[in-house]
Order: structure tokens, then C-alpha cells, then sequence
């Protein structure tokens, strides 16, 4: 085009034509839902033993398939539910008069194909009426990211304590530099603690080094065990089902809470899809999470939101994912934690359908620090659209789990967590922190204003808490030794958890008492208006109590 | 035999594990009043059954405290799930209809026994073209025989029968 129009130009400098598209390619799996070569779903059962499922007999099934017919499928009713129309089931999800029970029934006798093509049946608004009354805790939390591209464990202790006093009931952390992650893990915890005692904290690091920080009682739960929806995948990924099956009983074993985390896109990228869709792939990663008897899943795509955010319908199936993993009766969080789109348009509207009908974690995790210092590429949100997001909750009367705070509040946490994170490392042992380093880390906005650090020094010491074996206990003595006994008390109460395995259960959170609060004691009982959780009351003013409103008096 | 027998057996089976003193505190079964335990009435165990909540070495929960922690009184490797806490969590699982959760739990509830190292290199070994046949069934073997792991043991035999058929065993 010699000429262009004016329209055109300015729409191509648009921030959303920066973004990537393709169309469908089936033969390689870039399709988000029904891809022509999807199985057609049936089954067979002979003695209590599937025999045939979606088109193939038992023995062409491949690892994924095995482990599916033995664990996952209720092999009593099966044939039963296969025979309900994709359409009826479809209707039920949607149908206020079904409760959330007598759906999770008929999901727990179906085959991955089936389940494609009963999400097939619905549209997005359809899906998130299917999350409200499906997802397994009546109330809905969040999830939020901690890191920081320098690991500072003083401003990471800082930005911690301030993601729990935001709200968020988890809190994640990932290395920058890959020998950190027993420090991290520390700052998490106790930072985590002192905004708000009982959140749970995890670091997200290879599967033997995050197991290991979990049984010293330096993290409360694990989450990065990814399962694929491929054998070919799976492998590559260097797991089978049954490894990642044994893993997540090892966890349980030390009374320790876990999920599992897959997503669509992922064996597109690793190039295996079989040229299947995205998401009856993706299903199959949700029964075999089912099928190890792990209480919940982490999925939306996460760090492959690229792959369906670029096809038609992607987001659509994104949604359907997490909807499938409801309807499995796990927890579900539920993604929205990468960059996906340079177009804040298209960032909302992707978060819409998890933040409206609400989920066990809305974000996995919403990042609580500035996108440059999100060491998990970036997420949907992040620390700068704090106001943004609550403005959302409180627009709309729905509660994504954050609640407004104050600057002098904040300022007085971080300052706290700086202190304390500063003390324990003295008591422990490990390299100084300053008192330059905590102020700098109370007033910060991210890394770039902290002073540089020794990342030898640092580096080593990380390593050493690994050989010293470092406890959650050593911990809590080191915080009561210096000063810090309510936070001594949150971080030995976070230990106990491990005792009792109550958290080990679907949906698991913790209260600010150290309750456990879960899809048993708070089982979800949407049925329509008047039912299920309602934003009312205390939190609602809470919630609309933001900083920047206008009363009568100010006018 | 169907899955409810199955899972009847299964539960019999750790009962009985249980109840032969290979664990240090009391019979699970008695501590229970001979019921199993039901969601609606004894979840979380933390408020509703405290009594039936003890350590690795046989305390409560209200004797972890932070005074017991700075005296020494209670130490680290104390606060430990055990096998009767898995068993009863797997029998609430079941109450509420999640039959997998419950399985996990009482797979957990044996690799209670096993130690940390041992755990981390059974899961290593399980992973794709890491171990022979025998060497997954020699694990098999020493799970059921030395810890009483019988669940596990079936597990892992399994997944040596289904690693042959799928080729990802390691080639000697």
C-alpha cells in the first residue's frame, strides 16, 4: 500500500496491535477448543476397569491415558454419565436449581473428551455462572507474586508484609538468580506474617529444592508441580504422572499443603500437542491432578498465555480451563499471573472472567511488586494498578479479595517487616542488612531504590542455611530472641499447620486466628440470588472505603 | 471387587498397620471411638477433634508453644504430621466424596515412615528413564517390607508395569 489511511495508522500504532495473533493451525495444536482431530468421547467398563476411552482401547492408551482410567474416573458411574447429553450437562452447570454436588457427581464418570465437548456447549458468561457456583470455596481469595529482580530480602520482606495486608491469602516467590531460594523463602515468611498472620507463603523453585524448603518449615505450601497433557510433554518435562503422583504424597507426608499447576498452551510450546486442542489437553492435566488425589490446581494458562491469548476462542478456553477444574471439585487458582497483552483493555477483560464470578485465588498471583522487578515475567496486574483493582471491586460490588490501605499504614509495615527480617538475619548468622537498607526498602518502590547488596556474600549464605539446615523453628526463636514475639508466635503458628493437616484439604486458607478456612467448613453453596457469598455488611464498606472518595464534609 | 471394596480393604489395611505398633501413639481406631470421622462434625480436626491431634512424639497441639519452643521442650523435627492425623483427614476426605484426596492421604500417611532423603530419592527414581524394572520393584519391595508402605509399594509396582509398556524405563 503505496497510500495509507490516516485510520489505519493510528490503529497499527495501537498498544493492542503490538500484541500477537495467529490464526488456527489444528496439525500443531494452535487451536483453543475443538480441534477436528479430538476424540470422540465414549467409554467402557469391564470389571470395575475402564476398557475403552474417547475412541481407544486400553491397550494404546499412553501413560496420561492410564492414569486417568485407574485414578480419575469414577469407574461405578461412568457409563451412566457418559450417556447425558454434552448439551443436558452443559444446562446443569449453568442451572441455579442443580446444586454444585449433583454436578461434581456427574463430572467425577467422565472421559477428557467429553468434558471438551461439554464446555463446547457454553459461552464466557455461561462459564462464569458455571465458577460461582462451582469453584470449591464459598469465599474467594487471591494470590499475590513477591519477588524482586535483585533478591533483596529486605525489600522483599517489605513488599511481603504489604501484599498480606493488601489481602492476599498466598504470597509466591521465585529466585532471580538461582541459589537464593532458601533466603527468599525466609523474607517471604516472615514478611508474610507481619501483614497479615496466617497467610501462606510458597517459593516456587526445581521440584527436590522446593520440597526440601517446605519440610524445613520455610515455606507453608508448594505449588510449582506441573503436569502435561501429553506423554511426549510430560517427559520432557522429566515427571510421569505416577512421579508427580508419589510427589504429591511426600508433601502430604509432612503435613504439608500443595497443588499442582498446568494450563493450555503448553504443549503447543513444547511442540507435542498431537494436534489436539488446547484444552482437551488441558483437561487431561486436570483429571490427572484429580486422579493423584492432589486437593487443587493452579491453571489458566499461566506462563503460556501467549499460545491461546493468539487464537480465536483462546481466552474463552482459558476461562474453560478453570471452570473444568470447579467442576472436578478442586481448588482452582486460577492464572491471570503473566503479561499477556500490551492493551489494558484486553488485560481487564481477560481478568473478568475470574474476578467477577470470583475463584479460590482470582490472580496465581497478582504481582505485589512493579512489573520490572516480576521475576515471573510479569503478571496481569501489578503494584501499580493497586488503586485500579480496587476501584474495579468497588465499581462493580465485587470482592477480588484486596481491601484499601493507607500510605502511613504501609509505611509503618514495610518499615516493621524491614526491622524484623533485619534482626533475624543477625540472630541466624546471615550477612548484615543495614539500617540504610531498611529505610530504603520501608519507602521503596522497587528494587532500583535499594542499595546494592554483596550477592557473593549473599549467595553463600543462601546456601549455607541449605547445609546448616535451617528451620521455621530457628526462625521463630530468632524473631522472640529480638523482639519480635507476636510475629515468633504467627511464624511457630504457621508451623503447627503441619500437625494437625487440616489445610491439607480442597481449597485450604487461613484466617488471621490461624483458622482454617476451607471447601468443607465454608463449602461453596451458590444456588442464585440470596445463596452462597454475598459482599455485604463490614467488607463491603471496607471495600468502598477507598482513598480518594469525596464525603459531603470534604465538599 | 469394585472401588468401595476396594477402598474398604485399603482402609483396613493401614487400620491395621496402624494398630500394630509400628507407630508410637495409640490405636487410631480406639482414639476414634471406633467411628470414622465425618466432615459435618469433626472438621477441622484443629477445633472439633483437638484431642485426636498429637505430634510425631506424642504432644498436643496446645503443648507447641513458643515458651516450649525457646526452652527446647519442643523441637523442630517434632512438628510432624502422623500416620493416625493422615488417616483420619483421608476418612473426612471420604465423607465429602473426594475419594483420590483421601487415597493421597493414605499413601502420605505410610511415606510418614520413610525418611526425608529416602523420600526425595524414591521420587527421583520414579521420573521418566531413570530406573530399571527391578530397580522400581526393588523400591516396591523396600517400601512394603520396610515400612509397611503397602499402598505405596502397589504404586510404584504399577508404575513399573506401565513405564515397561511405554518404554521410559532406563536402558542397561
Amino acid at each position: 500500500m503505496a497510500k495509507r489511511q490516516k485510520r489505519f495508522e493510528v490503529l497499527d500504532a495501537r498498544e493492542v496491535n503490538k500484541d500477537g495473533f495467529v490464526t488456527e493451525w489444528p496439525e500443531v495444536g494452535l487451536i483453543a477448543m475443538g480441534s477436528p482431530n479430538d476424540p470422540q468421547p465414549s467409554v467402557k467398563v469391564a470389571n470395575g476397569m475402564i476398557v475403552e476411552m474417547d475412541g481407544k482401547k486400553r491397550e494404546e492408551f499412553d501413560f496420561n491415558e492410564l492414569f486417568i482410567a485407574n485414578y480419575a474416573i469414577n469407574t461405578a458411574v461412568a457409563e451412566q454419565m457418559m450417556a447425558i447429553p454434552c448439551v443436558e450437562i452443559a444446562r446443569k452447570i449453568v442451572d441455579i436449581n442443580v446444586p454444585r454436588a449433583e454436578v461434581a457427581k456427574i463430572f467425577s464418570g467422565l472421559t477428557p473428551a467429553k468434558i471438551a465437548a461439554v464446555m463446547d456447549e457454553l459461552n464466557v458468561v455461561e462459564m462464569m455462572m458455571g465458577i460461582q457456583k462451582m469453584r470449591a470455596r464459598r469465599t474467594p481469595g487471591n494470590q499475590a507474586h513477591v519477588t524482586n529482580m535483585q533478591d533483596n530480602p529486605v525489600l522483599m520482606a517489605a513488599d511481603a508484609a504489604e501484599a498480606t495486608y493488601y489481602g492476599f491469602d498466598e504470597i509466591e516467590t521465585t529466585v532471580a538468580v538461582f541459589n537464593y531460594g532458601p533466603m527468599n523463602a525466609l523474607a517471604l515468611l516472615v514478611g508474610g506474617q507481619i501483614g497479615r498472620p496466617g497467610a501462606l507463603s510458597q517459593d516456587a523453585l526445581e521440584e527436590s529444592i522446593e520440597l526440601q524448603l517446605g519440610l524445613r518449615g520455610l515455606t507453608a505450601y508448594a505449588e510449582t508441580v506441573s503436569v502435561y497433557g501429553t506423554e511426549k510433554v510430560f517427559i520432557d518435562g522429566d515427571d510421569t504422572p505416577w512421579s508427580k503422583g508419589f510427589l504429591a504424597s511426600a508433601y502430604a507426608s509432612r503435613g504439608l499443603k500443595m497443588r499442582f499447576t498446568s494450563g493450555t498452551g503448553s504443549e503447543v510450546q513444547m511442540a507435542y500437542a498431537e494436534g489436539k486442542s488446547m484444552l482437551y489437553l488441558e483437561i487431561k492435566c486436570v483429571m490427572i491432578t484429580k486422579g493423584a488425589g492432589v486437593q487443587g490446581l493452579q491453571n489458566g494458562s499461566i506462563s503460556c498465555i501467549g499460545v491461546p491469548g493468539g487464537v480465536p476462542g483462546g481466552i474463552r478456553a482459558v476461562l474453560a480451563e478453570n471452570l473444568v477444574t470447579t467442576c472436578l471439585d478442586l481448588e482452582v487458582a486460577s492464572g491471570n499471573d503473566q503479561t499477556f497483552s500490551h492493551s489494558p483493555f484486553r488485560r481487564t477483560a481477560r481478568l473478568m472472567g475470574q474476578f467477577l464470578p470470583g475463584t479460590d485465588f482470582i490472580f496465581s498471583g497478582y504481582s505485589a511488586v512493579p512489573n520490572y522487578d516480576n521475576v515471573f515475567a510479569g503478571s496481569n496486574f501489578d503494584s501499580d494498578d493497586y488503586d485500579d483493582f480496587l476501584i474495579l471491586q468497588r465499581d462493580l460490588k465485587v470482592d477480588g479479595g484486596l481491601r484499601p490501605v493507607r500510605e502511613a499504614e504501609i509505611i509503618e509495615l514495610r518499615h516493621k517487616a524491614a526491622k524484623a527480617i533485619q534482626a533475624v538475619f543477625a540472630e541466624l548468622g546471615l550477612p548484615a542488612i543495614t539500617d540504610e537498607e531498611v529505610e530504603a526498602a520501608t519507602y521503596a518502590h522497587g528494587s532500583n531504590d535499594m542499595p546494592a547488596r554483596d550477592k557473593v556474600q549473599d549467595t553463600k549464605a543462601a546456601q549455607e542455611m541449605l547445609k546448616r539446615g535451617v528451620t521455621g523453628v530457628d526462625v521463630v526463636k530468632a524473631l522472640a530472641k529480638r523482639g519480635f514475639p507476636e510475629v515468633a508466635e504467627a511464624v511457630l503458628n504457621i508451623q503447627k499447620q503441619r500437625v494437625s493437616g487440616d489445610y491439607l484439604h480442597t481449597s485450604a486458607i487461613l484466617d488471621k486466628d490461624f483458622n482454617v478456612v476451607a471447601a468443607i467448613n465454608d463449602l461453596n453453596d451458590y444456588q442464585g440470588p440470596g445463596t452462597g457469598y454475598r459482599l455485604q455488611g463490614e467488607r463491603w464498606e471496607q471495600l468502598a472505603n477507598i482513598r480518594h472518595a469525596m464525603s459531603p464534609e470534604d465538599i | 471387587m469394585s472401588q468401595q471394596d476396594i477402598i474398604a480393604a485399603i482402609v483396613k489395611e493401614v487400620l491395621a498397620e496402624l494398630n500394630g505398633g509400628n507407630g508410637s501413639a495409640p490405636a487410631a481406631a480406639a482414639a476414634a471411638n471406633g467411628r470414622t470421622l465425618n466432615y459435618k462434625t469433626d472438621y477441622p480436626l484443629a477445633q472439633k477433634r483437638r484431642e485426636l491431634v498429637k505430634t510425631a512424639t506424642g504432644k498436643s497441639l496446645d503443648d507447641i508453644t513458643l515458651d516450649a519452643i525457646m526452652s527446647g521442650a519442643v523441637k523442630a523435627e517434632e512438628i510432624r504430621i502422623t500416620p493416625q492425623t493422615l488417616e483420619y483427614q483421608a476418612q473426612i476426605a471420604e465423607s465429602i466424596s473426594r475419594p483420590q484426596l483421601a487415597r493421597n492421604m493414605r499413601r502420605a500417611g505410610e511415606l510418614t515412615r520413610v525418611p526425608d532423603e529416602r523420600v526425595l530419592a524414591m521420587y527421583n527414581a520414579l521420573r521418566p528413564n531413570r530406573s530399571t524394572k527391578a530397580e522400581l520393584l526393588a523400591i516396591a519391595d523396600e517400601l512394603e517390607s520396610q515400612y509397611g508402605a503397602k499402598v505405596c509399594a502397589n504404586f510404584v509396582r504399577e508404575a513399573a508395569g506401565v513405564y515397561e509398556a511405554r518404554d521410559v524405563l532406563k536402558k542397561d
